[in-house]
């Protein structure tokens, strides 16, 4: 994208998607786009006035009300691009490098952003430690956990595990250890757990 | 010149040269400089870390050795006949150090040509790759030779004060590049005005200025715009502490997108760490005293890019003597 000014914008560019973006990549471009312009955002601070904010929400909101509705979307190319085959040139989406990236790259120390919703159960727990390179016993100096209970974490061998309440306070410990959120951590292995429980 | 993704200009044959700048005083940009140089060497690539920093050159801390007795002021002023003369070994293979580049940068009368016979003699070093540590300065030699380099590395912590000093640097940067591309003094005039954004020519942010500059030179309108098109700065985001942090890495690079019109570059980021500032207080690089720490293992992967980008481009090189 050569620079424009965000009227002269596709709403494409605005959300920084592809022509065939999916509606997946629109939704989570969209919510990408309005993090960045929050209010509270440091992404913007000092460099758009108040007036450039504004308008680039709407902007962001108008694109994303007509790229998510297949009719809307379909009527905006027709009139915009004529036919299928003036589509511009594809460039590489900075919507799907984004999330490309947060996936991979960006995921090595666990902090990264969870892009595919994966939930923290045993075997991501284990995965997570693992492609940090640390073995069981660091994080059982670490956190005082036993080894044998960390193991039972990850493998999800539930039954063995110590009653909930102390279940809680080593998850914690353990996600801490690993730069995990966690509240999260706990939140979504118990639920796991219980939900298997129930099978 | 060339140009190639993460990089800036690229010149035909020469090794690889990153500078670190930007920011603020305290984001860690010795600290990445040193670590990231470091891992480079033990990948394989021969690197010299250039202190440059105006504010306060020591790397030699960081890397664990006495202030150096030799600088590049003892070339410069023909103490040494050879570079590499005053170029200082350090205790990692394939890494050494140069001192005193700040000198240089620092002198009211840098002239371009000093710095180009600056950027010739590290070009003539024997190595693979430089590192300069540029530190937070702000200086039109220091936006120089951020610009010559092949990638300039802006180093920012997730905190408002970074981030606005972050901003100020590369719109310096970039305006500078923008005047340095034109031909005509009216719309060098006009750059210059455009820095400030209560000018009176109502000129609020980049788009607007090639509008007005288009109208006084087709010509120089158009060299702006490849110039924006071609500027790839590298971004790292230090000491995060949650995911938020790191997704604001992604933030500052669409909002460089929508008020620049350039592609910023992502790098990676680096955990805090409280394993950083005991290193630093031991004397000891991070990535040598604790390779497993999570900073170390941050530092590691965004080595990694660069190592992989340095491959690209000497693959580039091949390419191009082939072709000659």
């Amino acid at each position: 994208m050569s620079i424009k000014s965000i009227k002269d914008q596709t709403y494409y560019e605005v959300l920084e998607v592809s022509h065939t973006a999916t509606p997946k990549e629109i939704q989570r471009a969209y919510e990408q786009a309005k993090e960045t312009f929050d209010v509270d955002s440091l992404a913007i601070y000092s460099l758009f006035s108040e007036e450039e904010v504004r308008e680039i929400k709407e902007a962001i909101e108008e694109a994303y009300r007509i790229l998510i509705d297949e009719g809307l979307r379909e009527s905006y190319d027709q009139s915009h691009f004529q036919t299928v085959g003036a589509l511009p040139t594809e460039e590489p989406s900075e919507a799907q490098e984004v999330s490309d990236e947060k996936r991979t790259s960006l995921s090595f120390t666990g902090l990264s952003f969870n892009a595919e919703g994966e939930v923290y159960r045993g075997k991501a727990l284990k995965q997570v430690r693992e492609r940090m390179g640390v073995e069981p016993q660091t994080i059982s100096k670490e956190t005082k956990i036993s080894v044998k209970t960390l193991e039972w974490i990850e493998e999800e061998a539930f039954e063995k595990l110590p009653p909930l309440v102390y279940l809680k306070g080593f998850l914690k410990s353990y996600a801490q250890s690993l730069g995990l959120d966690p509240q999260k951590v706990i939140e979504e292995y118990i639920r796991f757990m219980e939900e298997s429980k129930n099978k | 010149m060339g140009r190639n993704r993460v990089g800036q200009d690229q010149a035909s044959h020469r090794k690889m040269i990153w500078t670190i700048g930007g920011g603020k005083g305290g984001s860690g940009k010795s600290f990445i400089t040193t670590n990231v140089g470091i891992c480079l060497s033990k990948l394989g690539i021969r690197v010299v870390l250039i202190d440059a920093d105006l504010g306060g050159a020591n790397l030699h801390t960081f890397l664990g050795i006495s202030p150096p007795a030799l600088s590049l002021s003892d070339f410069i002023k023909k103490r040494v006949s050879h570079l590499h003369e005053v170029l200082i070994p350090t205790a990692v293979p394939n890494l050494q150090l140069l001192t005193g580049a700040q000198d240089l940068l620092n002198a009211a009368d840098a002239k371009s040509v000093q710095k180009r016979k600056l950027v010739r003699s590290i070009q003539s070093l024997d190595s693979d790759t430089a590192l300069v540590d540029l530190g937070a300065g702000n200086s039109l030699s220091v936006l120089d030779f951020f610009l010559i380099s092949d990638g300039g590395i802006l180093v920012v912590t997730p905190e408002p004060t970074s981030i606005e000093n972050t901003y100020r640097f590369l719109k310096s940067a970039f305006y500078r590049r923008l005047k340095q591309s034109v031909s005509s003094s009216s719309v060098k005039a006009l750059i210059d005005g455009a820095m400030d954004r209560k000018n009176e020519m109502g000129i609020q942010n980049p788009y607007d200025l090639i509008k007005v500059a288009r109208g006084m030179d087709e010509g120089d309108a158009q060299r702006m715009i490849e110039e924006i098109e071609t500027f790839h700065p590298n971004l790292i985001l230090n000491q995060v502490r949650s995911k938020k942090d790191i997704e604001i890495g992604f933030s500052i690079r669409s909002a460089c997108l929508k008020y620049f019109g350039i592609r910023l570059h992502y790098l990676g980021y680096v955990v805090y760490d409280q394993d950083v500032s005991h290193s630093i207080r031991r004397r000891r690089p991070l990535v040598l005293e604790n390779p497993r720490s999570r900073a170390s293992q941050c530092v590691m992967e965004i080595a990694s890019k660069l190592a992989d980008s340095h491959k690209m481009s000497a693959r580039f090189k091949g390419d191009e003597h082939q072709e000659h």
